[in-house]
């Protein structure tokens, strides 16, 4: 298992240390890591990831690269150790997921889809998706900060056509 | 953990010293993000999600999302209903969906489920015999009452858009035929005017798109007119005064027994159960009508009573569903999963059928 550290730097100019293994989940830094053009005493900018956010992803980095070697470690753990694991991953990913704001929440999937980061990607989305599922569309819209687009003659259609959810 | 937003809901409330509590935007998601989003969401938040935005209401209705929904393996089973309103010459669609802001709606044991009048104008006329689903397609196929003509028309309703297109007619024009679904064909019969052994059976192959005639040696048993047909143990029964049943596997063919002397687990319950009602629901009224539907693997109960605040000129529907789980060969076990009154409708409303479609 490779130990060699690379250097990611954020748009506001913070930079940040990580193993090679952990920042690999992402396969834009791994795509840089295979082509070499990564030079060891420099570190990766990352233009479109904030400091904070960056350090976010690399504290989930960190966290899911220690899973992956524990399971080549002991490959033939028995299934409630396998439970028990995913469990303690399960429980994890819920607690940061909780930690944060629904603006860090949509900054850090942004982040984890330009870095490509998939299970990123999927976590946050799931957290998003249970974020708006019993919310009134007028919720909804103030969570993805988005406007009603609706002109009023529309809406009044729309009202008309969908009473059922307005009684 | 090392986050500097821990409370996400006090920040929310003491931002109202801002002008606009969102003084620092959300980064806007691409589309992609938001598909991937929606895609994990069960379908029935979706009528309510759809009337947030233009954008929401045009990804939510693309077939975009629905790749994206099976690539990711959420498929699920969403339920459809269709209706006739009185002096309305065309059907209204119903699709069960969820009510937002549950937390208004916190009397009785209410789960939020309601009925979302789906816009499509001028669906075709059908019955419920004619109603398959097959996929994320809802197929009706022939005419669809004893006052109309026969039709060999097939019209495809797709769920995810809904939207109607025509597909290839079949052989035989047929009024009020039995449709079922069996290894990825269609099989449709009777309802045609003339019984005869060629006749009687057409078969819909869906991937080649093609109507084929399946001959039956059996012709003085197979009626025009059909009470009720299912698929039980890989043959597909067909009940009128008579009972015909066909296993394609085997390409044989068998009279079997009238329904009433039938023992077929719960399709024999569509009649019987009416008027004592289902334990583990409220008591259905003597007049009241009562329909069990498929709803994927659960079972799905429909039945309607009058609504006094409107001076017994409406009825509501409600529905109930019922997770199915069989113990042992005789015995099968039901949960009720949700109560809702889902529906409020004219009294005289027709009810032409409901049933299940995966997307």
């Amino acid at each position: 298992m490779s130990s060699n550290m690379i250097m990611l730097k954020s748009s506001d100019g913070a930079s940040f240390e990580i193993e090679e293994a952990a920042a690999r989940k992402s396969k834009i830094i791994a795509n840089m890591i295979e082509v070499e053009c990564v030079d060891e005493d420099k570190a990766i900018p990352l233009q479109n990831v904030t400091g904070n956010i960056l350090a976010l992803v690399i504290e989930y980095c960190n966290k899911h690269i220690v899973d992956d070697d524990d399971d080549v470690a002991t490959e033939e753990a028995s299934e409630e150790e396998e439970e028990a694991k995913k469990k303690k991953v399960d429980d994890w990913e819920a607690e940061f997921m909780n930690s944060m704001s629904l603006e860090t929440m949509f900054e850090l999937l942004l982040a984890a889809n330009y870095l490509n980061i998939k299970s990123l990607i999927d976590l946050v989305c799931q957290t998003i998706a249970n974020n708006i599922k019993d919310k009134t569309p007028e919720e909804v819209r103030k969570i993805f900060s988005i406007e009603n687009d609706f002109t009023p003659e529309e809406e009044e259609e729309i009202r008309k056509e969908n009473a059922w959810a307005f009684g | 953990m090392s986050s500097p937003e821990k409370k996400r809901k006090k920040k929310k409330t003491t931002s109202t010293n801002n002008p606009s509590p969102e003084s620092s935007p959300i980064a806007s998601l691409p589309d992609d993000l938001l598909l991937s989003i929606f895609a994990r969401l069960s379908r029935l938040y979706y009528p309510s999600l759809s009337l947030v935005s233009k954008t929401f209401r045009s990804l939510l209705a693309s077939p975009e999302l629905y790749k994206t929904r099976s690539f990711l393996g959420r498929t699920e089973s969403c339920f459809y209903m269709c209706l006739v309103f009185p002096s309305e010459p065309n059907r209204r669609w119903f699709t069960l969906c969820r009510k937002p802001n549950r937390t208004s709606t916190k009397k009785k044991k209410s789960n939020g489920h309601v009925m979302a009048a789906i816009p499509i104008p001028h669906s075709p006329p059908g019955q419920w015999l004619g109603l398959v689903a097959v996929g994320s397609d809802i197929y009706n196929i022939g005419g669809g009452s004893i006052y109309e003509e026969y039709s060999s028309s097939v019209s495809i309703l797709d769920c995810r858009s809904h939207t109607w297109r025509e597909g290839p007619s079949m052989l035989v024009k047929r009024n009020c035929p039995a449709a079922n679904v069996f290894d990825g064909k269609i099989y449709i019969a009777g309802g045609c005017e003339d019984n005869s052994s060629s006749n009687w059976m057409e078969v819909f192959d869906i991937k080649t798109q093609t109507w084929k005639p399946v001959m039956n040696p059996i012709a003085e048993r197979c009626e025009s007119i059909i009470c009720k047909s299912a698929v039980i143990d890989e043959a597909i029964c067909v009940f009128g005064h008579k009972g015909v049943a066909y296993n394609p596997k085997e390409d044989r063919w068998e009279a079997i027994a009238e329904l009433n002397y039938l023992d077929l687990g719960w399709i024999w319950f569509t009649y019987s159960v009416i008027d004592k009602g289902l334990k583990g629901l409220p008591k259905f009224a003597d007049h009241c009508r009562v329909k069990l539907a498929d709803y994927g693997a659960k079972m799905a109960v429909l039945w309607d009573k009058y609504l006094p605040s409107s001076g017994y000129q409406n009825k509501t529907i409600w529905c109930a569903v019922i997770a199915l789980e069989r113990r042992n060969t005789q015995e099968m076990w039901g949960k009720v999963e949700c109560l809702d009154a889902v529906l409020t409708v004219p009294k005289s409303y027709e009810f032409v059928g409901a049933l299940s479609a995966t997307l």
